[in-house]
């Protein structure tokens, strides 16, 4: 089976080099396909909060691209109610097996610090974010403060 | 006291008979069949240790020849008296060709009538020329300018090697390249140039050869050209099974030499597959089959005009199809029957040696 050799392989170099942003990486131990971690955003209005997700990956994986979810909720135009992302490197089309999951993470980060409104999931919070930034910056503080988790200590 | 020495007696000699039975068992007698050109075909028993001047010894008594008169091809091959049996790679119940030389006399008029460039090697032939094929070919992957400038270590990882599907065994197995006149489809037949790259090997009229399988040379047309060899393969897992035992070539599975990761696993393993991409992106065969398994589940296998039903690199790199969609026999049996059902379902021309289900893999080299 290639997806828990890989996957176990991706999972120790995740955990030796350490990102800033992505912490707590953590997989089911008989079930290598599901795994959660923490995501901590540099920029604002999400500096203030970190935001838990799933990763689950399918039995065919690296051949089928991995899904992302967000465990906590969050105000983001490229992130719906359900917590679904829409995030184009793990699209069907898109996904090459070769890429990896660090990889990913990485475009999630950034998509989080930077918000892509020209393809968002929840077109009101896109439009208030192109029309009336200040607006926006303020409701998703005020979202992170009341949804987010505390963000690790160092 | 003597009871004890003679328990060690008969106890050393039983170790000693358990030895000599060992000793008989290592020597791994072959039973080889000799083909001559005037259509008779002798069977003899060989030693590996034994070189080619010992087997024309034997053969030339038998063919009312001295033994200097004969000569023993073999895979494209004129074999030097010093190749030993070992050396040749053969396996139990192969076939050697056993030619009569031809009177030096004749050879060098019909040099005389040849052009000037067509220069032939006559007599015996020289010690690179008459190695045996499997000894002397390079992997067929290697690029022209790594040819070039090998190392001598490097050479022993670089020999050729080959991977084929054989439908007795009914497995991916080590194949043994083989190769016969285009024309008569004789075994007795000498290249004139190793093969370089796989075309050389699959595709036609790429190296023209010396056939003398039938009593009259075969030519390639009325100017009397050379003809073309014609590569094929055999399992070098099962007794060959004479010479219409062929086994269908997986050209893209290779001996990983250069150490190259699965792009899925990122494993480095000795066998693997390498797509026919530019990039030549590697999978190991368990990834394969896992990347075939899953796009077969999605009924994501493309029909291909010339190919049939195919998959490209998983990468999705630009001209990567599979041609030879033998490479799927290495899904279970069960895997391939659906992957034959949907081919035949997605109205696909059947693939070109297309005998979808028959029971004797069609790999036969084209005519």
């Amino acid at each position: 089976m290639t997806a828990p050799r890989r996957l176990r392989k991706e999972l120790c170099d995740l955990q030796d080099n350490t990102l800033k942003s992505f912490r707590d990486i953590k997989a089911d131990d008989e079930n290598l396909l599901r795994w959660t971690g923490l995501i901590v955003p540099d920029n604002p209005p999400y500096n203030k909060g970190a935001f838990r997700i799933e990763i689950n990956f399918p039995a065919e994986y690296p051949f089928k691209p991995p899904k992302i979810n967000f465990k906590t909720r969050i105000y983001h135009p490229n992130i719906d109610e359900k917590g679904q992302v829409c995030l184009p490197i793990i699209s069907t089309e898109n996904w090459k097996p070769a890429t990896r999951t660090e990889q990913v993470v990485q475009a999630l980060i950034a998509l989080i610090n930077d918000p892509e409104p020209e393809h968002p999931l929840r077109a009101e919070l896109a439009e208030e974010f192109l029309k009336d930034r200040k607006k926006f910056v303020k409701n998703a503080e005020d979202y992170t403060k009341k949804h987010s988790e505390k963000r690790p200590a160092d | 006291m003597s009871f004890i020495l003679e328990l060690i007696t008969s106890f050393v000699r039983k170790m000693l008979e358990l030895l000599t039975f060992g000793g008989k068992t290592l020597t791994n007698t072959l039973k080889i069949y000799v083909k001559t050109n005037t259509g008779r075909t002798l069977t003899v028993n060989l030693e590996p240790q034994w070189d080619i001047k010992n087997v024309k010894e034997l053969v030339a008594p038998q063919l009312g020849l001295q033994p200097d008169e004969v000569k023993i091809i073999f895979a494209g091959k004129e074999l030097s008296d010093a190749t030993t049996i070992m050396q040749c790679d053969l396996g139990q119940q192969s076939t050697l060709h056993a030619i009569r030389m031809r009177p030096p006399t004749i050879q060098r008029e019909k040099l005389l009538s040849m052009s000037l460039e067509e220069e032939e090697p006559t007599g015996t032939p020289t010690e690179e020329a008459s190695k045996p094929l499997n000894e002397t070919l390079l992997d067929l992957q290697l690029e022209n300018d790594e040819r070039l400038n090998i190392t001598d270590e490097y050479r022993v990882r670089a020999k050729a090697h080959f991977f084929v599907h054989c439908g007795q065994c009914d497995k991916l197995c080590n194949g043994k390249l083989r190769v016969r006149c285009s024309l008569c489809k004789g075994g007795a037949f000498t290249v004139h140039r190793d093969p370089e790259c796989w075309d050389d090997v699959l595709k036609p009229r790429r190296i023209p050869g010396h056939c003398e399988s039938l009593e009259i040379a075969c030519v390639d047309n009325a100017a009397g050209d050379p003809p073309y060899a014609e590569f094929y393969f055999k399992c070098a897992e099962h007794v060959s099974g004479g010479e219409k035992d062929f086994a269908a070539p997986l050209n893209l599975i290779k001996n990983n030499i250069k150490d190259v990761p699965c792009l899925a696993c990122t494993d480095v393993s000795e066998t693997v597959l390498v797509f026919p991409c530019a990039a030549q992106h590697v999978t190991c065969i368990d990834c394969f089959r896992q990347y075939c398994r899953s796009r077969l589940g999605d009924r994501q296998f493309m029909p291909h005009p010339d190919f049939g039903y195919t998959l490209p690199c998983p990468a999705g790199c630009e001209h990567s199809f599979i041609e030879e969609i033998h490479h799927f026999k290495l899904l279970t049996r069960e895997e391939y029957d659906r992957y034959q059902r949907f081919a035949t379902e997605e109205a696909t021309p059947p693939p070109p040696c297309g005998t979808l289900g028959s029971v004797v893999c069609s790999a036969l080299p084209q005519s």
